[in-house]
């Protein structure tokens, strides 16, 4: 029965693994063919404080060095994680909101056997996906005759498997707890970006003490691609992972399993409560379902209140702790070489503006917007598609071309508050800050552009979603042209010969210009404003054209 | 409006090599209720998806409420009811949030009659729908489909889930439908249900349809059961050579056979050879009937 279990869900879940594998490998050959032609002499002209502080030793330090350590120390450990947060949170929770997990317990299985086998099959997965991340750096290496003298490729893979397994392990366990899918991936992420965010940001405002609270430290802060793996770091990962088993262990036996059905929300309580029915009614019930485009916003309401509550928060705090940043450090940041500044996203982390830009708006905002946008087109029309609500909704007098205006308005609402909140935030952070040097304008430009550069991949969501009727290919689309874009952003600019290349890129667009200090970029916009109605109107002949699935 | 609630001439969808609906003539009238029959896979849910333009037809047309089915897709569902099979709703909204919604979408729908529907159906409208068993969720599907008052309501596979007392409520709605001059489009699996409800029936096969015919004539043609009791024991082959007479069985005084002739020539050798105490002859049951037209290469 163990065997059954197991190999049932190893054949549900290696999909998204193996998917995440081949596009992380393919980044990773990306980025090690554009960074062949880079002149990386200017590193050995920086302070040693600089190179320490980055994890760079002068010995052993090249172009595969400097490669692998843009793939591993962001992008290649979100998403390892990423896919093993995913996993964790289907293995139990995912089945019960399905309603198969009772039918896997009417048979002669333990709730902890169920448990265990499922463990296994994430555990075999996410290293796996290590291995295959190992072999292919070993392999992109030889292919293109890099020399990885010093670079520990097998302990960054190690490193990154087990800092996804713990993250995996984590979604499991708050799904044995809770029994919600939703709850137990929202809670996984946002602490792994927490923990990204702590571990990173805090040193810098010396703060090394308190970053060793969050468990992303363990994964990076020893440098294991430079320095080999560190024995203290991995046994704190093993043992967080193993609390996190236990936990699960102890949930899932102790707990009522849930049937298929909804989650009482707040919202629902009022509802029922005869002293707040009828005013809670006109909010959540009539007003919520007036018409197609309040009714699409509204179901994307909560992945708004987290992804812009996420950049709100950032807006606050970041201009807040450049003031906590030691001055020798902004100094030293100041002496970057121009090479260097383009490396890490073309900002001077000198000055607040560069600082703010390039820890709020060069990443974590853009996944943010994304993330909302791209869910919303994949939702808009392939999930009615797969819930097998297309058909009723289309039995009423709408013409398709007209759900895709509504949904699409519904979209660029959701973008609108995105942007106020950032703008927002922000602005509290410089004025709490006393940033004066950061403007209004270029706050509120910066934040424009963003939404308009968000819309560009929610309607890349929305033409894939409007063409096959299946939201995990509109998904993988908008996802797979981000990643290709920032890469064609940050990589392409070091090699004279793919530099061209950049200005085909959204975020050169959005960013290029150094929006928060230059205020509004009004070739950007218009380009990202027109991609984006393009997109739209492409999706309406794809729809209409289209035999609806469900 | 047209006397024809539906007209597909030569409708046809392929997909692929398969062939789901073959050059598909068909007329359904207002002011009946119309059964579609057919087995599982035959092509009625592919049939209904075409004419409500969800999917789009390799060749052919159809025409709803005398409006083309493509051109004219909006506007036909002003006049349509639909209840789609294996249905799916918004899981997070309530009954009453659905019907709102839908509501909103197609105007004009009375409150008081959405009232009435929920109470003769006794559907609970405040739950989330996602919290509502099969059958209660199918009540709210009722509700959307029968609210408008429209001129057609197309329902596929509408019973399931339904309790016995509800399925016979729904049934009466489906009649008072009918006798307001609009008209019930129906594809079932319940045959009972159909051969009670509605006027006519279209049976379809592997993307063909094989028949349409009236109830009340199926049910004439259909075979009878027939027990007969004498007054002392009988033998099987003096009624197995009557004309219509099948699958006899003798038990001493009594004949029990499946018959679809005239009961004159029956009851003419039964009473000729021995004397007669009892005859007791079953409702005609169409369940047979269909199930022959399901039956792969069968004749009927």
């Amino acid at each position: 029965m163990f065997a059954n279990v197991f190999t049932k869900s190893l054949r549900d879940r290696a999909g998204a693994g193996l998917i995440a594998t081949v596009s992380l490998a393919a980044l990773i050959l990306f980025s090690l063919w554009s960074y062949q032609d880079v002149d990386i002499s200017f590193y050995y002209d920086l302070p040693p404080v600089v190179l320490s502080l980055m994890g760079i030793d002068p010995e052993t330090f090249g172009v595969a060095s400097m490669a692998f350590g843009a793939i591993y120390d962001f992008m290649g450990a979100f998403i390892v994680g990423g896919v093993a947060i995913s996993i964790g949170a289907a293995t139990i929770a995912g089945e019960e909101k399905a309603g198969t997990f009772g039918l896997l317990l009417g048979n002669p299985v333990s709730r902890r056997g169920a448990l265990l086998s499922k463990v296994a099959s994430l555990v075999l997965i996410v290293t796996v996906m290590g291995v295959l991340l190992w072999g292919v750096a070993i392999w992109s290496a030889d292919l293109l005759d890099l020399d990885t003298a010093g670079v520990h490729l097998g302990a960054i893979s190690a490193a990154l498997t087990i800092n996804g397994l713990f993250y995996g392990m984590l979604g499991l366990a708050i799904g044995a707890w809770t029994g919600r899918r939703g709850v137990a991936s929202g809670i996984s992420a946002g602490l792994m970006v927490l923990g990204y965010l702590g571990a990173n940001l805090l040193p810098l405002a010396d703060l090394e003490s308190l970053a060793q609270v969050f468990p992303w430290y363990y994964y990076s802060s020893s440098s294991p691609l430079n320095n080999g793996l560190n024995w203290g770091d991995v046994a704190v990962l093993v043992g967080l992972t193993v609390v996190a088993l236990v936990f699960a262990w102890v949930g899932i036996q102790r707990r009522d399993l849930r049937d298929k059905g909804t989650d009482k929300t707040l919202i629902d309580r009022l509802r029922a409560n005869p002293r707040t029915q009828k005013a809670i009614d006109r909010i959540a019930g009539s007003a919520r379902v007036s018409g197609i485009a309040v009714k699409t916003a509204s179901e994307s309401q909560g992945l708004l209140t987290v992804t812009a509550g996420i950049v709100f928060y950032m807006g606050v705090l970041i201009p807040i702790l450049f003031n906590f940043i030691p001055e020798d450090f902004v100094n030293i940041f100041a002496t970057f070489p121009d090479a260097l500044i383009v490396m890490i996203g073309g900002v001077d982390m000198s000055t607040p503006a560069g600082f703010v830009t390039g820890e709020i708006f060069s990443l974590t905002a853009p996944i943010a917007i994304i993330v909302l946008l791209a869910s919303m087109g994949a939702r808009a029309l392939a999930g009615e598609e797969e819930d097998h609500t297309m058909g009723l909704l289309m039995a009423n007098p709408v013409s398709r071309s007209e759900v895709v205006l509504k949904k699409v308005s519904a979209m660029v609402g959701m973008a609108f508050v995105f942007c106020v909140a950032t703008a927002l935030g922000t602005w509290g952070g410089v004025l709490l800050g006393g940033q004066d040097e950061i403007s209004v304008e270029g706050i509120v430009a910066i934040s424009v552009l963003l939404t308009l550069f968000g819309l560009v991949f929610g309607g890349v969501s929305l033409l894939f979603s409007a063409m096959t009727g299946k939201r995990s290919a509109a998904t993988w689309a908008a996802t797979g042209l981000a990643l290709a874009t920032w890469v064609m952003y940050t990589f392409l600019t070091l090699s004279e010969s793919t530099e061209w290349m950049t200005q085909l890129s959204p975020f050169q667009w959005y960013l290029g210009s150094d929006p928060l200090v230059n205020g509004m970029d009004w070739g950007g916009s218009a380009l990202l404003l027109g991609l984006f109605a393009v997109l739209v109107i492409a999706s309406i002949p794809l729809f209409k054209g289209r035999d609806l699935r469900g | 409006m047209t006397d024809a609630a539906i007209l597909t001439e030569g409708l046809t969808k392929h997909y692929g090599d398969v062939k789901a609906l073959v050059d598909l003539d068909l007329e359904v009238k207002m002011g009946e209720v119309f059964g579609f029959l057919g087995p599982n896979g035959a092509g009625k849910t592919t049939m209904i998806r075409s004419c409500l333009d969800l999917i789009h037809p390799t060749a052919g047309k159809a025409t709803l409420v005398g409006l083309d089915s493509h051109a004219d897709s909006v506007q036909i569902r002003r006049h349509i009811g639909y209840l789609p099979s294996d249905l799916s709703m918004y899981s997070d909204l309530t009954g009453r949030d659905m019907i709102t919604y839908f509501a909103n979408l197609r105007g004009g729908v009375d409150k008081a009659y959405v009232d009435e529907l929920a109470g003769r159906l006794q559907a609970d409208l405040g739950k989330k729908v996602g919290d509502l068993s099969s059958g209660n969720r199918q009540k709210v599907g009722l509700i959307l489909a029968f609210m408008s008052k429209p001129q057609l309501i197309i329902m596929d596979e509408p019973s399931t889930g339904l309790d016995p007392l509800v399925q016979r409520e729904f049934q009466a709605m489906m009649r008072e439908v009918a006798a307001e001059g609009r008209c019930v489009f129906l594809s079932s699996h319940t045959l009972s249900e159909v051969q009670r409800v509605a006027d006519r029936v279209g049976i379809i096969r592997t993307g063909h349809l094989i028949d349409v015919e009236y109830v009340d004539d199926l049910r004439s043609k259909a075979i009878r059961t027939i027990e007969l009791q004498f007054d002392g024991p009988v033998e099987a082959s003096v009624f197995e050579s009557i004309d219509g007479v099948r699958d006899v069985r003798v038990a001493s005084h009594h004949a029990t056979m499946s018959f679809d002739g005239m009961m004159d020539s029956l009851l003419r050798v039964a009473t000729e050879q021995y004397t007669l105490v009892d005859v007791n002859t079953q409702e005609a049951d169409l369940e047979e009937i269909f199930l022959e037209y399901y039956r792969e290469g069968a004749t009927v």
